[in-house]
């Protein structure tokens, strides 16, 4: 087949029957305008709550769950932690800076002081989880960091005798103490508002200042609990608040991540302390985040940023459903193209017959359709492109000038990336083609003499 | 050679046959003429031959081979290559220019007969000027008159140098002036060239040229042995 030749007559065909494609086409204009009109909305108004509303530079990943009730018990069939290996492939995420492991203290711990300020000491279960210091070094600096893991063992009677970073473990026993290095810890600000709200008007007691909270020290038994007796001997720990941060856990303590997995492998298993049961993803940039929770989503898990997620979520449902239209309108609009198809093939039978006795196989024929279809549908997804960026443009100068602005108000609110024209472009194609297959294939079928004598 | 052996053709939904049993043998460089009336199943013995229409009983056989056998491509590739056709309506694109239609086979050749546009366009003149239509090229047949476009109906057939021309009715639509010219172009064709023509008619000038003479009545040869000369 000369390629030429070829081009020539599909050229010329759709020029002989263009009213026809043209009738045709208006259908797959509207749905390619409809579809990439409402996605390259939703895409910017989800990057923007993303990017801009809901900073999400920092991203807290955890195994999705997949809990299901039974009975009074509520069985997690998910994956309950992550590994080493799923840490390493969330590193090597295009757009992701830093993966900071964050691990769950798995044994009970009780903690107990606070004479100083509450004037007589109170003893609480806590929860307790492990970050790496360097997530919070922005927070909180270098007061919260990994203590050394040889332990401070000079021989003391008093905590003065330790220096300020250490206390006097032992001091009251008969052979005399050692001097132990203070464990730091990080609360939530939700943990100082929720004492300062409905705990402390409950229990009598005085609202705090947080600044007066940092230095204050207190002890934890890790591995005791009140509700059941422990398997092990409990370790008594002395700790240390250093700070207040918002990447600290919301209801317990925060301590370096070495010593809960240390805890974990003393007083659980040895392979509790090799278990994360989230991660925090520092991301290149804000651009970058909504790239970045796709593909963590791709790897089975989910992210734990309240606004951000749920803001996004019911963006992509919005999207989805105003993207549906458009679908709809294409999924009609290849129905139209048959129909025509239909016609153009009833019209065109002798033709067809023609050229079948020249020589044209049953693909050839089928091909010729198959390629005026691609091109009416290039042609007009082209043409719906255009109309929905020059509807978008029309929308930004309309919010431009007559919507008031309001926090994080766009430029625009249309996002137009290459992937998304070349997605819809193709959509359209494709529906084209599949719309004027049905009847390519019967126009292929049967004998020329058929065909040459108009049955 | 073209052998035909008891060929039946029976058309869906009608009662009878259109061809009864035809037995024929046309020999390589033979020049037919198929005469008979309307209905008698000249067209449709002319399509069976041709490979245009493949629902027969009886057998076809093409240098040897059963058409029936063949498959689309291969029965395609006879069409383009061996058969050259004419029909009584023409059947041409009017969205072409008469140098298109004429090379619309060139469209569909593979192999060797695949060629490059300056040949096709060479072609196309020439077998134009065969047909006595040199420098028509680049008209539409819209503005031809009925004898001009038989001519590049026949041009379009002689494009690939066919071994076999089948023409159904050439004259039939043409005046007496217009359909001598165009028996006297077939009756050239066969003289000058290594061709066997089919024609389906019911002008007896073409036998007048100098062809052997087939009479067909309601689907059988009237002679058994097909031989009236």
């Amino acid at each position: 087949m000369i390629g030429r030749a070829w081009l020539r007559a599909v050229t010329a065909d759709l020029i002989r029957h263009w009213r026809h494609f043209a009738a045709a086409s208006v259908g797959i204009i509207l749905g390619v305008a409809a579809l990439t009109f409402f996605l390259a909305l939703g895409l910017e108004v989800r990057s923007l709550l993303l990017v801009q509303v809901f900073p999400a530079d920092h991203l807290e990943v955890a195994p999705r769950s997949a809990d299901i009730d039974l009975f009074a018990l509520r069985i997690d069939l998910g994956r309950d932690a992550l590994d080493a290996g799923i840490l390493a492939d969330l590193a090597s995420i295009e757009g992701v800076d830093a993966v900071y492991p964050k691990m769950r203290l798995t044994v009970p711990a009780l903690a107990s002081g606070g004479e100083s300020i509450f004037g007589s000491g109170l003893q609480t279960e806590i929860v307790a989880d492990g970050i790496d210091p360097e997530l919070v070094a922005d927070d909180v600096g270098s007061t919260f960091r990994e203590v050394d893991s040889d332990r401070n063992s000079t021989p003391c009677s008093r905590d003065e005798q330790c220096g300020d970073d250490s206390y006097c473990d032992g001091s009251l026993s008969f052979s005399g103490g050692t001097c132990r290095p203070f464990i730091p810890v990080l609360v939530s600000p939700y943990v100082v508002e929720l004492y300062n709200g409905a705990f402390r008007r409950s229990y009598g007691l005085p609202k705090i200042n947080p600044d007066s909270l940092m230095g204050l020290a207190f002890e934890m038994d890790f591995g005791a609990s009140t509700f059941r007796p422990s398997a092990r001997p409990p370790i008594r720990e002395r700790m240390r608040l250093a700070g207040v941060s918002d990447k600290a856990i919301p209801l317990g303590v925060t301590l370096p991540l070495g010593e809960v997995r240390r805890l974990n492998i003393a007083l659980d298993a040895p392979a509790a302390g090799e278990r994360y049961h989230s991660a925090v993803i520092e991301v290149q940039s804000k651009r970058s985040a909504p790239g970045v929770v796709d593909a963590i989503e791709e790897m089975g898990l989910e992210v734990r940023d309240r606004g951000a997620r749920r803001a996004a979520f019911a963006t992509a449902v919005i999207m989805v459903v105003l993207a549906l239209v458009g679908g709809v309108l294409i999924a009609v609009a290849a129905a139209h193209i048959m129909h025509v198809f239909y016609l153009v093939v009833m019209v065109r039978r002798r033709e067809i017959g023609l050229l079948r006795a020249v020589g044209a196989r049953r693909g050839d024929i089928r091909v010729l359709l198959v390629a005026e279809s691609a091109v009416v549908g290039l042609v007009a997804g082209l043409v719906g492109l255009v109309v929905a960026i020059a509807a978008a443009a029309a929308a930004n100068a309309f919010a431009a000038s007559r919507v008031p602005d309001f926090p994080f108000k766009p430029e625009s609110f249309f996002a137009f990336p290459p992937w998304l024209l070349a997605s819809v472009l193709a959509l359209a194609v494709v529906a084209c083609v599949i719309g004027a297959l049905p009847p390519a294939l019967r126009a292929a079928s049967g004998d020329p003499s058929e065909a040459l004598a108009g049955r | 050679m073209i052998r035909l052996q008891g060929v039946r053709k029976r058309y869906p939904g009608a009662d009878i046959d259109v061809l009864c049993g035809v037995d024929l043998t046309i020999g390589d460089y033979d020049f037919v003429s198929i005469v008979g009336r309307s209905g008698s199943g000249k067209t449709t013995l002319l399509n069976l031959i041709g490979g245009l229409d493949s629902a027969y009983d009886g057998a076809i056989e093409v240098d040897g081979e059963e058409l029936r056998s063949f498959a689309d491509i291969e029965l395609s590739e006879l069409r383009n290559r061996k058969f050259g056709h004419v029909f009584q309506a023409y059947h041409l694109l009017d969205h072409l220019t008469c140098r298109e239609n004429v090379s619309v086979a060139a469209l569909f050749a593979r192999g060797e007969m695949r060629r490059d546009a300056s040949w096709v366009r060479q072609r196309a003149e020439e077998v134009l000027e065969t047909v006595g239509l040199d420098g028509a090229g680049r008209r539409r047949p819209s503005t031809l008159s009925g004898g001009e476009r038989q001519r590049v109906a026949l041009a379009r057939a002689l494009f690939h140098q066919p071994a076999v021309l089948l023409c159904d009715e050439p004259t039939g639509n043409l005046d007496v002036e217009t359909g001598r010219e165009i028996v006297g172009l077939l009756s050239d064709l066969h003289r000058n060239g290594d061709m066997t023509i089919v024609a389906a008619t019911h002008d007896e000038m073409i036998s007048a040229a100098g062809a052997r003479v087939l009479r067909l009545h309601d689907g059988r040869f009237v002679d058994p042995e097909g031989e009236t000369e």
